[in-house]
């Protein structure tokens, strides 16, 4: 016994050592992340900034109409920096971006426009995490359902069910469920009614989590069906392990990796797509102040509300990549 | 009949869908003079009927030609943004996986970037920026990312056949490295490529429905996105509009993507 726990011990010693010397290389595609996705931010307001000030359209006539006079047209103008040169003005820009600082809001005087982003996120963000977080233990338990054997051939069924919510389009879906559930069956309040409180949340971020489970799911289930034939689950078998401790004790961890991907991206998608899903359920938060910053040209809401759902976007798909490469340094040459 | 040819006809079979709604509703447009935009006040929102079998829309539009129209544009996008990407993409991506070194490193930094950049926010800028968001500039917007899947796709697939068997043995028996690459190495190279054709076309399809539907669509309303809109809005008081939205999304992209997957066995098979 001692014999066959000394190399088990000096494995476990090594793996200590290099561990701590992967830790140095660990960061290395951390930082390129990070470097990569603070590109993605900056071309992204680059690609903002200039659209909203080369293209054809004066935005000072966009914002006041046809009808205003040349001089509140050259006042506003003023106010919004547009008569500095442009260089100047993409400088201001960025100095603002890194100071959270662009202006106050134009429908709103007095109140900044990450101030006005700040506000909008709470909503936004108990929406999607709500959504990804059932989303997530729904696609792990399906991949699992489709895997293991519990189910026999109803394993194929699960399957073929997650393949056909993976394909359905949800602007198309959501609010059809909405009309049936909410307005036919009167089952739930509508989401987008203000009073329809905790329920209301639940039932659109329940929508939202299907095709995210669907995902999910998809991933999870290739992941596990790799790990299968590993010998180390005949092991955990053959020791008499019940086949819920080896799918979910065993199998599932070294298939973490790219779960935990999916999963951060789904999130990102969420966060970046708020204005289609809040569109969807009617309900306030980020994409909805960047439509009413749209529908107003309200310029300085509408730029901090774009940066800041692409940096939720970018954060949460950097984050995924930082995290399978901590998970599974494998994956690394 | 062996097994084979039987799964390869079951294969093309997964095509006739999308080619079945893209006739349909194209000669629907050619040869149906009702218009997808003309409003008769009088019918607004008012339920199917034998003149207009799929009912009326907001302001008495009539949705049989807007739903058709609005799929055949839809379409015609996702065929030209993928054939675009795929155009551009397959070609950088070859060249890149068979040239190795620098230029494939930055290849495919290049698609990490293109890749986790939020092309709706993209979009969402771009044509707030413009007086009237057409179509161009929503299919320009979709060019300038759709390529980036293509290339990864063709980098790694060309890298896989440059260090296959038969090129070199092609290479071995002293064939020019333009032979090599033409009679070798692409046309192994573009089916696994082609199967991204299909998931790219249902992903602009989805794309420009969400555009449509929270309000950046082209301004003559006829797009999916603003046909669901319309439904989503009118739900409590028309809801035929919202599954004629529904069904007419779910249809153009579906099949799309039913397509792609018959490619993709079609490909595996072959």
């Amino acid at each position: 016994m001692s014999a066959a726990a000394r190399p088990g011990r000096a494995v476990s010693g090594r793996g200590l050592g290099e561990r701590l010397a992967r830790g140095g290389r660990a960061l290395w595609p951390i930082a390129t992340r990070t470097l990569g996705a603070i590109g993605v931010l900056v071309v992204l307001a680059t690609l903002v900034f200039l659209a909203l000030r080369l293209l054809p359209g004066d935005p000072a006539a966009l914002i006041l109409g046809d009808q205003a006079s040349l001089a509140d047209r050259a006042a506003l103008r003023a106010r919004l920096g547009l008569d500095a040169p442009l260089w100047a003005q993409y400088l201001h820009y960025l100095r603002g971006l890194f100071t959270l600082d662009i202006g106050d809001s134009l429908t709103r005087p007095g109140v900044g426009a990450f101030a006005e982003v700040g506000r909008a996120l709470g909503p936004t963000s108990e929406l999607a995490g709500l959504a990804v977080g059932l989303g997530s233990v729904i696609g792990i338990g399906a991949a699992l359902f489709s895997v293991a054997p519990w189910l026999r051939r109803g394993r194929k069924w699960v399957h073929r069910g997650i393949l056909a919510v993976a394909a359905t389009p949800l602007v198309a879906f959501a609010p059809l469920m909405t009309f049936v559930v909410a307005v036919h069956w009167r089952l739930v309040p509508l989401p987008g009614d203000p009073d329809s409180g905790f329920s209301g949340l639940l039932f659109a971020s329940g929508l939202l989590s299907l095709p995210l489970a669907a995902q999910v799911a998809r991933i999870a289930r290739a992941a596990l069906l790799d790990q299968q034939n590993a010998k180390f689950l005949d092991v955990a078998q053959a020791k008499g392990a019940s086949s819920l401790r080896v799918w979910v004790v065993h199998a599932l961890p070294p298939a973490s990796a790219p779960i935990a991907v999916v999963i951060a991206t789904q999130l990102g998608a969420l966060l970046g797509g708020a204005v289609v899903l809040e569109r969807l359920f009617e309900r306030p938060g980020l994409g909805t102040l960047m439509l009413q910053a749209y529908a107003a040209r309200d310029i300085p809401v509408l730029e901090a509300s774009v940066i800041a759902a692409g940096f939720l976007f970018v954060a949460a798909q950097a984050t995924a990549a930082a995290l399978s490469a901590v998970i599974d340094p494998r994956g690394q040459a | 009949m062996n097994r084979e040819s039987r799964r390869r006809r079951a294969a093309l079979l997964a095509f006739l869908p999308a080619v079945l709604l893209a006739l349909g509703t194209g000669l629907y447009a050619l040869f149906s003079h009702s218009s997808p935009s003309r409003l008769t006040l009088e019918l607004a929102w008012a339920g199917p009927s034998a003149g207009r079998p799929l009912g009326s829309g907001d302001a008495g539009v009539d949705l049989l030609p807007l739903a058709c129209h609005a799929t055949l544009r839809a379409l015609a996008l996702a065929a030209s943004v993928s054939l675009f990407g795929f155009l551009v993409g397959t070609p950088l991506g070859g060249a890149a996986g068979l040239s190795r070194g620098r230029f494939e490193r930055w290849t495919l930094r290049v698609c990490d970037l293109v890749q986790s950049f939020p092309t709706f926010l993209m979009a969402l800028a771009v044509l707030s920026a413009v007086e009237v968001p057409s179509r161009l500039y929503i299919g320009l917007v979709f060019c300038v990312t759709s390529w980036a899947s293509f290339a990864r796709i063709s980098v790694a697939q060309a890298r896989t056949l440059a260090d296959s068997q038969f090129v070199e043995a092609a290479r071995a028996l002293g064939a020019r490295r333009a032979r090599v690459v033409m009679a070798h190495v692409l046309p192994n190279l573009l089916g696994p490529v082609a199967v991204q054709l299909g998931t790219a076309a249902a992903g602009v399809v989805l794309g420009e429905t969400a555009l449509g539907f929270v309000g950046l669509g082209p301004p003559d309303g006829v797009s999916l996105g603003s046909l669901l809109e319309q439904g989503t809005l009118a739900m409590l008081r028309a809801p035929h509009v919202l599954a004629v939205g529904a069904v007419a999304v779910a249809l153009a992209s579906g099949t799309l993507q039913l397509a792609s997957e018959g490619l993709r066995r079609l490909v595996h098979v072959a």
